[in-house]
């Protein structure tokens, strides 16, 4: 059964006179548990799409339903409960509060999810233990490094326990060392904690790491593909 | 799906966003220690001007009783409305207010005018008749003396062997008619009787100013002698009032009246010299009552004004750190930040910054305003008498009063200005769309 069902997403920007057509009628379902790539050349759409499913942007038609729930249809604070309990988030870059330590940016989520310090510390220590970052937890953003950074994001994201985790090119601005360490995190944490992961990436080493490849161009799904499972095993 | 969620949580959420912003203020420790210095300099400029405006009031407050008025003042309403000579008060109220009513001090007084001639010149001179063991109880007009002596009994040694009546003159008086302490003056008036009144007497003493009317005409007497030069035997123009403590001048008013009305009934007064009035001191200098209420506006506008400027400052520290943070305040939305939360923090950080501005500004502020308490500012070199301004003489040593309700006022005053400063960086904040500044 699908967690994330699309049907006829289209975005339409007004740019001035000119209206960019950023997606063209996308129909997409993602199942539970899947860890899945969405990949093409740059301004093809990864970012409007990842961001509608998101909840950050409206589409200018289509529907998007996280299991029965019509986001669409939800209210601009249902939508901000709806992406503090359920999704999580990770961006190219700059995730972190400067002020907070790893931990701390961890446990902020939490904290506004309403969850008890016991807890928190608990869960935020496992998931900084899982990226491999808990001898660090206490610097700061800006002592650590940029894949470092990118590591305590993902264990931000999944500390909150969402259902779905959406990353919109996670390892751009990574060296490819670092970039299929951060892979190799996700990886383990999505089969370990039964996470859906959509990710999104131009990178090949990336996508190769990826169930299943989705790709886009020019604001429509060209192919959607799922390599045997044994490269990734 | 569901996470349990404490009831401690929106307290925990308080914390955490009151966390950040503390953090956040030393994101960029220079740009806040301007902008706190901003606030705590027109916080230290309000301090200090309410110390010194204060100070003032003080000051007109005191010499508007300490020096001639008293708290309270009786006369009778014809004295009032046509400085009536006839129009006394039974010198027995005196003898029955101090009995009844013996918390109060009691001064009475009387007042002519006359002429008052010198060997080289003559002027116009206002007499008052004071009693020199009652009067000092009340007012400290006798002690305020620029040279010589506060006598106003008989003197014995003159130039013109027989003994005269003391008295103490006005400062610009003295210099008009060029008398001294040691000469002599002759006061020529129109007694009760009809007759002409004239003696002569000893300048005991010189009065610094005091008020300008009395400075330019005055001559004290004591009541002795004004009996005498008047052919007035007995009653009083005025009683002077003074009570131990300000605070209860609105209860104390209201028993003298009581006081009167009883006496009123015992001994009916003449009907010519109309009812005896009790007056308080601000019914009685208008002028100074008014100007203390001014005074206040102007503080109260000032005070906005400076802390104003001074938050425009602090405005413009946070509607940078917000635009620079808005990469920062799109991430946190879209983990789930609510809006209002993203706002509160932009105002605790705001008040934060102002809270540590208030509370240096305090610290600063109060050492100097005590230093102006004690030390004062002295213009003595240049105005050994004071000055005068609308009527009220200053002394030459302006003196600031520390008032520390002022101090706590003036906080919350630049709290609320700055949370006030802070509504536009909150609500540019509160606008910000994630799509859009995550791109
Ligand atoms: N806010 C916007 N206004 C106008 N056009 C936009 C806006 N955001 C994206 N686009 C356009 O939509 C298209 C898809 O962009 P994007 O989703 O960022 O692609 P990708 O993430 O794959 O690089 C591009 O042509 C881009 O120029
Ligand atoms: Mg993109």
């Amino acid at each position: 059964m699908a967690l994330l069902t699309l049907e006829g997403i289209s975005k339409r920007y007004r740019q001035g006179e000119v209206e960019v057509q950023a997606l063209h009628a996308i129909d997409l379902t993602v199942a539970e548990g899947e860890f899945a790539a969405l990949v093409g050349p740059s301004g093809s759409g990864k970012t409007t799409l990842l961001n509608i499913i998101g909840g950050l942007d409206a589409p200018s038609s289509g529907q998007v339903r996280l299991d029965a729930t019509e986001l669409t249809a939800l209210s601009e604070a249902a939508l901000s409960d709806f992406r503090l309990f359920q999704l999580g988030f990770v961006f190219q870059a700059y995730n972190l509060v400067p002020v907070l330590s790893a931990l701390e940016n961890v446990e902020l989520v939490m904290v506004l999810q309403g969850r008890s310090d016991h807890e928190r510390r608990a869960r935020a220590e496992h998931y900084l233990e899982l990226v491999g970052l808990k001898a660090l937890m206490h610097r700061r953003p800006a002592a650590l490094s940029g894949g470092q950074q990118q590591r305590v994001a993902v264990a931000r994201a999944l500390a909150a326990g969402p259902r779905l985790v959406l990353a919109d090119e996670p390892t751009a601005n990574l060296d490819s060392e670092n970039a299929e360490a951060l892979l190799d995190s996700m990886y383990h944490l999505a089969r370990e904690e039964r996470i859906t992961f959509l990710f999104s990436t131009h990178d090949p080493r990336v996508m190769a790491r990826a169930e299943r490849i989705i790709t886009l161009r020019d604001g429509q799904i060209v192919s959607d593909q799922r390599p045997h499972a044994a490269a990734t095993a | 799906m569901s996470i349990p969620t404490t009831a401690a949580a929106p307290l925990q959420r308080l914390a955490l966003l009151l966390f950040i912003a503390w953090r956040n203020l030393w994101r960029n420790p220079a740009r806040s220690a301007l902008t706190i210095s901003a606030l705590v300099g027109g916080l230290i400029v309000v301090i200090l001007y309410a110390s010194l405006l204060e100070g003032m009031m003080r000051q007109m407050v005191r010499y508007a009783t300490e020096v001639t008025t008293g708290h309270l003042q009786i006369h009778r309403q014809a004295y009032i409305d046509d400085r009536d000579l006839y129009a006394t008060l039974p010198s027995d109220y005196l003898a029955h207010i101090e009995h009844d009513l013996p918390t109060l001090h009691v001064a009475p007084r009387l007042y002519a005018a006359a002429l008052a001639s010198s060997a080289t010149t003559s002027v116009g001179a206002l007499i008052e008749a004071v009693d020199p063991v009652r009067e000092p109880a009340v007012t400290t007009m006798l002690s305020h003396l620029r040279r010589g002596e506060a006598s106003l009994g008989l003197s014995a040694s003159t130039s013109s062997a027989a003994s005269r009546y003391n008295v103490i003159v006005g400062a610009q008086l003295a210099k008009n008619m060029g008398v001294a302490p040691g000469d002599e003056l002759v006061l020529v008036t129109q007694a009760a009787d009809g007759s002409i009144g004239n003696d002569l007497y000893r300048v005991a003493a010189v009065l610094k100013p005091l008020e300008p009317n009395f400075d330019r005409m005055g001559v004290l007497m004591s009541i002795e002698a004004y009996r005498q030069l008047m052919s007035l035997e007995s009653g009083f123009h005025e009683l002077a009032i003074k009570l131990d403590d300000i605070g209860t001048l609105a209860t104390d008013q209201q028993q003298l009246v009581d006081e009167l009305a009883a006496l009123q009934r015992q001994q009916p007064l003449d009907t010519l010299g109309g009812e005896a009035v009790v007056r308080n001191w601000q019914q009685l200098t208008p002028a100074v009552a008014d100007m203390l209420q001014l005074s206040r506006s102007m503080l109260i506008i000032l005070g906005f004004i400076v802390v104003g400027l001074a938050s425009l400052g602090m405005l413009n520290t946070m509607l940078m750190a917000v635009h620079e943070r808005s990469h920062e305040f799109g991430i946190l939305l879209a983990i789930g930040m609510k809006r209002r939360w993203l706002l509160l923090m932009v105002m605790w950080e705001s008040l934060l910054l102002a809270l540590v501005a208030a509370l240096l500004g305090s610290l600063l502020g109060l050492p100097l305003a005590h230093y102006l308490a004690t030390h004062g500012i002295d213009f003595s070199a240049s105005m050994p008498d004071g000055y005068d301004w609308g009527g009220i003489v200053f002394e030459p040593v302006m003196r600031g009063y520390l008032e520390p309700s002022q101090v706590v006022q003036a906080c919350v005053l630049t709290l609320l200005v700055s949370l006030l400063a802070s509504l536009l960086p909150a609500w540019h904040t509160a606008r910000l769309k994630p799509a859009e500044v995550l791109r």
